[in-house]
């Protein structure tokens, strides 16, 4: 049953690899001999397709979790998944609900190809090049931190400045990010319900291994600067954390956890991993909620907490609000997808569709499971 | 009556387009703010923190702007201790503003040569050379052809403030 199980999963995800490629771009000219504008012309069908897409991989998820809690999951099998689905969408197009990984390689362009700071000069400046033409963020200078930059330089260089070769190779780095981020979370907690909880769940599959977003990379080495921290190497740990913040600089939020953490290693006290996990969950969950106040609320910042909650499934509420969350982030797309218009009205309408699957999570908690948990106790 | 009536409006639409042409020969270009002045408590750290920038703008087009913010910053420079009567320090601020105005070219032939398209920035420079030539006939008709700085422990300077003005109208000549 449980290969069964595995085996649907993964055509799943070959299915889903093959449909990104119904999303190519028309100004993608690199890849017009496969582009069908079928994503374009047949927006009705695209969309329920995307939904029911989401609703499997969700249910996928939640029986995974599942089959972890009553160890029927075992390592060797998850870890075959995660490599499968690793390999497969590595495959994918990159840009099915974002444009960023464009944005990733126009940026690594005009440092290492013009040899420009791209700080100062905006893509948009190249008036001569067509690889830039499909760029969503030409008119403005990185938005990337120094350390993302040089990263940058490997896929850059790996690419051999080949378009559509330099989208798998700025993949294969997110992807090779994403891994070493489970291995981390496998390290700390060396619980396969919290690696389950973080590699499984779908949006960090989709924003990740499917947009290629680099949140993966921000938090791979918080993460790690965490565990030098657990591991008292304090040098070591406050060079990760630099690093991690100068990808995105999000990870500056984490800072007075950090220093709390220092001190209480500073004074010889155990590090009390739990409280540390949740107040660093807490303070990217602000940050991911301030972030309209900077430009959106983008799903892929989710990948921010999701990463601290993967260390907190003994709470419950956590646990399963950050899953009907994802839902909620994850069916945002839809308006845009349906109408290819990304007006106020429209935003609104994402912004209603992400809260409310949270919200009415919230709305059961606290009527009927807390009731019952209270009820027991007294 | 109807011939003298058609006079007037022709006359009328002369000026108005005459009137326009003049006003679209002027330079939309923007030039900063005046800066921090030389004698004030920051002035040396600001010439230190431009020296450090000059590094951070890498790139024939970041040098190109790096060079043209300068040479903006020193002509706005110059004007004002002009203003103030400042010629020795404002002849200064004028020679960093030709020099800065004239390796901004250079960075755009390197643009050039390394086959990077430089349409944009060179109809900017054009701009900026305009706006420049403005200022500095304005400010011509303001100040002395000549001026004997004197100082305290060392020799009279000569200035010639208004052959040092047209070298730098034209330099920016050159560019228009």
């Amino acid at each position: 049953m449980k290969k069964y199980l595995v085996v649907v999963y993964i055509l799943l995800i070959l299915l889903f690899t093959a449909f990104s490629y119904l999303f190519v771009d028309p100004n993608f000219s690199y890849l017009k001999s496969i582009y069908t504008s079928f994503s374009f012309t047949h927006r009705n069908f695209t969309t329920i397709l995307y939904v029911i897409f989401i609703f499997l991989f969700f249910l996928f998820y939640l029986i995974f979790l599942k089959l972890a809690q009553i160890k029927y999951l075992v390592y060797r099998q998850l870890r075959f998944i995660i490599l499968t689905i690793s390999i497969l969408l590595l495959f994918s197009y990159s840009s099915v609900l974002s444009y960023d990984i464009f944005n990733y390689i126009a940026t690594a362009k005009v440092t290492y190809f013009y040899k420009e700071n791209p700080y100062i000069v905006m893509p948009i400046e190249f008036t001569n090049d067509p690889s830039f033409t499909f760029v969503r963020a030409a008119n403005k200078i990185s938005l990337y931190g120094p350390v993302w930059l040089v990263l940058s330089g490997i896929p850059f260089y790996m690419g051999f400045n080949n378009p559509v070769l330099m989208l798998f190779t700025f993949k294969a780095l997110n992807v090779a990010f994403y891994l070493l981020t489970i291995v981390l979370i496998w390290k700390i907690s060396k619980n396969l319900i919290s690696v389950s909880f973080f590699a499984l769940n779908p949006l960090v599959i989709i924003e990740i291994l499917l947009n290629s977003h680099n949140d993966t990379v921000m938090i791979f080495l918080a993460l790690f600067s965490f565990y030098c921290l657990i591991k008292n190497k304090t040098k070591l740990s406050i060079l990760f954390l630099i690093l991690s913040i100068l990808i995105k600089y999000a990870t500056v939020f984490l800072i007075p956890v950090y220093v709390y953490a220092l001190i209480k290693n500073k004074e010889k006290k155990n590090i009390n991993k739990d409280r540390f996990f949740y107040y660093s969950f807490i303070s990217m969950f602000i940050l991911f909620l301030l972030s309209p106040i900077r430009e959106e609320m983008y799903s892929w910042y989710a990948v921010w907490f999701i990463a601290f909650a993967s260390f907190l499934i003994t709470k419950k509420y956590i646990y399963y609000f950050v899953v009907f969350l994802s839902i909620g982030l994850l069916l945002g797309y839809v308006p845009y997808m349906y109408t290819g218009l990304y007006t106020s009205s429209i935003i609104l309408l994402k912004y209603i569709i992400i809260i409310l699957s949270p919200l009415i999570y919230t709305v059961y908690y606290f009527l009927f499971v807390k009731k019952s948990v209270l009820a027991k106790g007294l | 009556m109807f011939t003298k009536f058609l006079r007037i409006i022709l006359t009328f639409l002369f000026i108005v387009n005459i009137s326009t042409k003049l006003v679209l020969a002027d330079s939309n270009y923007v030039l900063p703010y005046p800066s921090f002045m030389p004698g004030t408590t920051y002035y040396r750290l600001h010439i230190l923190w431009e020296t450090i920038m000059k590094y951070w703008y890498f790139g024939s087009f970041a040098q190109f702007k790096y060079n043209l913010k300068l040479s903006d910053k020193y002509l706005v420079e110059a004007k004002t201790l002009f203003e103030y009567k400042q010629y020795l320090l404002g002849y200064k601020a004028l020679e960093k503003s030709d020099l800065y105005f004239s390796k901004t070219h250079l960075f755009l032939k390197r643009a050039k040569e390394e086959k990077k398209n430089t349409g944009h920035l060179q109809d900017l420079l054009r701009q900026a050379a305009l706006k420049h030539t403005e200022v500095l006939e304005s400010v011509s008709s303001n100040i002395p052809p000549d001026f004997v700085w004197i100082s305290e422990k060392s020799s009279p300077t000569v200035l010639n403030l208004e052959k040092s003005i047209k070298n730098s109208i034209q330099i920016r000549k050159k560019i228009i």
